[in-house]
């Protein structure tokens, strides 16, 4: 036993430093109008910085903008992630090969992909344009993504469910292997048909792993960050495109308000928790055949 | 998204705990000594780099001085030869620069500064300088730095006022830079024009002139609705954003000149003569200048190395800004400052430093890779790029924005009114009314 706590003793000493600390200290931060140079000149304002937060109409956008990325972003990336999981599950040639390809955009940088994205959906010109206007035409003039507070979204919500469906499909995959083979064997004697046999028996079973996968991915969701603050500039036009992380950046480093920022990261924080627990609850009930 | 999202929770987390145990040792550093000369040392400060004895030592004592700057490629490896140079006269001084991403630089320095692991001496965008001196990071220069009055003395006076705060300088203009016209001439022929427009009269004609929107032509393209872009317009027309002692906007933001300068963008972006990429998303000033998207941009004297690099055929062309109906020219100051931090211990070998790189020798050197010197007495110096000449000239009218702690704040509220009426919401006066009252509540 007591060996056990001295190999516990760098890990809980780097967590309470680097991350219990901060987050103590920060929630310190958000009562106050911090003085970042001159902490003690800081002023107690109690609950002032969450009060603004929640009656400034920026962050409620910003809020409802990040909900939008995850409610959309992360049904799309289960289901494309499942339907990739079930494909890679069947005995095919090159499935290594397939594997890797789906993995790819998970391991590339978030900067250069949102780069590249913002690349694509240029206003003037830019693939997404040529396709919509010179091959497919569907429009006869540029459509200006980039400058609409809405149209901003089309790159954003895109990149985050490509670069997703790789892990989403990984994860999916390990918990298809899991399934017991001898139950389809079973149904198929039985005469299931394939999508009976995806209903009734791997969709039930997969369960645990949708709950892990929803949770995980409506947390990343609501932690989205560089692909916004590289597409739209954080917050343009109008500061109408912001999420909840660009916000908090923008508070923080470039108008030094550090309260707001941190009580903004606190919100946020809560936004979360309330969401997990609410849907593990929902999510998490018993499998039965 | 596991991942991804791991690996950015996980930068964010790294910036916060940075941060925020820097914060730490600032706030432990306060309840230990409240001593606002900063001359007390405490056991955190450990942290910075410096084996240099406290304010006292004198300058032949071995020190070593930290200076931050954000310097483009060409400017870093000269810098190299102004160390070089300094040292070699200050041979118990050593300089230790560190190099930043601009983007990065205000987050680097505040993190820093707040674990007591800031420079002792920096390089700073002009607007940031009432900010940090407002925030108590920074120096007074006037009766502290010897020989400061001699100095500021030499100094062109636009680019010294941006040091000024509160009554007292915290800084000394290390360089200078403003916009100028930048004109495609095989554009201008093309279209049978001879050359660049003087008045904004012909400026507005001749950016219809050469605009053909439905192909993605246009006369002009600003940058960005961020207050930088459109300045030179700005000021050029006379527009004003706040009254001379910064009291309040109503009358200068929102008042004749300044709507007649947004007046004739919103109408040029309107009838297709000025490039929508201002509301982003769209193609950069640099490349459609040079590739003969947009006839006519603003920008600095550094765009002649960027365009060295990037489009060594394009032939760059400089003007002033347009005149407006008096007859005059007007554009906005850019540039930095050099500036002390307060928790340098070694402010005596640091003052050196900062009167070298405000001397002809150091400032001529940082001219050969196009740094405009902001010492008067270089003018005309036969070391200066004779692309220099239009922009001295135009620094010679030139504004500095609003010396201000919430300058971001107001730049941000001209920025949201720029964006209203291109987009149709308001007016511009509208635009501007909100914008005048947003400023006035920054003023208090």
């Amino acid at each position: 036993m007591g060996t056990a706590w001295l190999f516990l003793i760098p890990g809980v000493a780097l967590f309470a430093t680097f991350v219990l600390g901060p987050l103590i200290f920060s929630f310190r931060i958000s009562f106050y109008d911090w003085n970042i140079i001159n902490s003690g000149d800081s002023i107690w304002v109690g609950l002032e910085n969450y009060a603004r937060a929640l009656g400034d109409p920026i962050f409620r956008r910003a809020v409802l903008n990040t909900a939008a990325y995850a409610l959309v972003t992360v049904p799309a990336q289960i289901a494309l992630g499942l339907g990739v999981a079930v494909l890679l599950n069947q005995a095919i040639r090159g499935k290594s090969l397939f594997r890797v390809l789906y993995y790819l955009p998970v391991i590339t940088p978030w900067v250069i992909v949102s780069l590249i994205f913002e690349f694509i959906f240029i206003g003037q010109g830019g693939l997404a344009n040529y396709f919509l206007k010179d091959v497919l035409h569907v429009t006869d003039q540029n459509i200006r993504w980039l400058a609409d507070p809405i149209l901003t979204f089309v790159p954003i919500f895109l990149l985050g469910i490509w670069k997703g469906v790789g892990w989403t499909a990984i994860i999916a995959l390990a918990g298809l292997q899991a399934i017991p083979r001898e139950l389809h064997e079973a149904s198929s004697v039985d005469g299931a048909s394939p999508w009976a046999r995806f209903r009734y028996i791997t969709l039930p079973l997969m369960r645990p792993t949708l709950v892990f996968l929803t949770v995980v991915l409506t947390i990343g969701g609501f932690n989205a960050y560089i692909s916004n603050l590289l597409i739209t500039n954080g917050g343009d036009p109008l500061d109408k495109t912001h999420f909840i992380l660009t916000l908090m950046y923008e508070a923080t480093f470039t108008r030094l308000d550090f309260g707001y920022g941190a009580a903004i990261s606190y919100l946020l924080m809560f936004f979360v928790l309330v969401m997990s627990i609410f849907q593990i609850q929902l999510l998490r009930r018993r499998v039965e055949l | 998204m596991k991942r991804a999202s791991t690996s950015m929770r996980m930068a964010l987390v790294a910036t916060a705990l940075m941060l925020i145990a820097a914060a730490c040792g600032g706030a432990a550093d306060d309840t230990t000594t409240t001593d606002p000369s900063g001359a007390t040392t405490t056991a955190a400060s450990g942290a910075t780099t410096t084996q240099a004895p406290a304010t006292t030592a004198a300058p032949p004592e071995p020190a070593t001085v930290t200076y931050w700057h954000t310097m483009s490629d060409p400017e870093t490896a000269q810098l190299d030869n102004v160390i070089a140079a300094f040292e070699a006269v200050n041979p118990t001084i050593t300089i230790e620069p560190t190099r930043f991403a601009y983007d990065d630089f205000k987050a680097a320095l505040l993190t820093g500064l707040a674990g007591d692991a800031g420079p002792d001496t920096a390089r700073l965008d002009i607007i940031w300088v009432p900010e940090f001196a407002n925030l108590g990071a920074l120096q007074q220069l006037d009766g502290v730095m010897p020989g400061f009055d001699e100095i500021a003395s030499q100094t062109f006076p636009g680019p010294l006022a941006t040091n000024f705060w509160d009554g007292h300088y915290y800084g000394l203009p290390q360089n200078t830079n403003t916009q100028v016209l930048l004109w495609n001439r095989e554009m201008f022929e093309a279209a049978g024009e001879d050359g660049p427009p003087e008045t904004l009269e012909e400026f507005a004609t001749v950016a219809c002139a050469l605009s053909d929107a439905p192909n993605e032509k246009y006369g002009f393209a600003l940058g960005g609705t961020y207050f930088w872009a459109p300045a030179p317009v700005f000021y050029s027309m006379g527009g004003e954003v706040v009254d001379e002692d910064i009291t309040t906007a109503t009358g200068y933001v929102n008042g004749a000149a300044s709507v007649e300068a947004f007046t004739m963008l919103n109408d040029l972006h309107t009838s297709g003569c000025l490039s929508p990429n201002l509301l982003g998303g769209g193609i950069g000033t640099a490349d459609g200048l040079a590739t003969g998207s947009y006839a006519m941009i603003t920008d600095g004297p550094w765009m002649v190395d960027i365009y060295a690099g990037n489009f060594p055929d394009f032939e760059v062309n400089f003007a002033l800004v347009p005149t407006n109906a008096a007859g005059e020219t007007s554009s906005v100051v850019g540039g930095e400052d050099v500036v002390l931090f307060v928790d340098s211990d070694v402010t005596d070998a640091a003052t050196l430093w900062m009167s070298f790189l405000m001397s002809e020798e150091s400032q001529k050197m940082m001219a050969e890779v196009g740094v405009i010197p902001t010492l008067s007495g270089l003018i005309g110096d036969p070391v200066m790029p004779d692309y220099f000449d239009v922009f001295l000239d135009q620094l010679q009218t030139a504004q500095a924005r609003v010396p201000h702690p919430a300058w971001s704040d107001m730049d941000n509220a001209i920025n949201n009114a720029f964006q209203r009426m291109l987009n149709g919401d308001q007016t511009p006066q509208e635009a501007l009314d909100q914008a005048a009252d947003e400023i006035n509540q920054l003023l208090g």
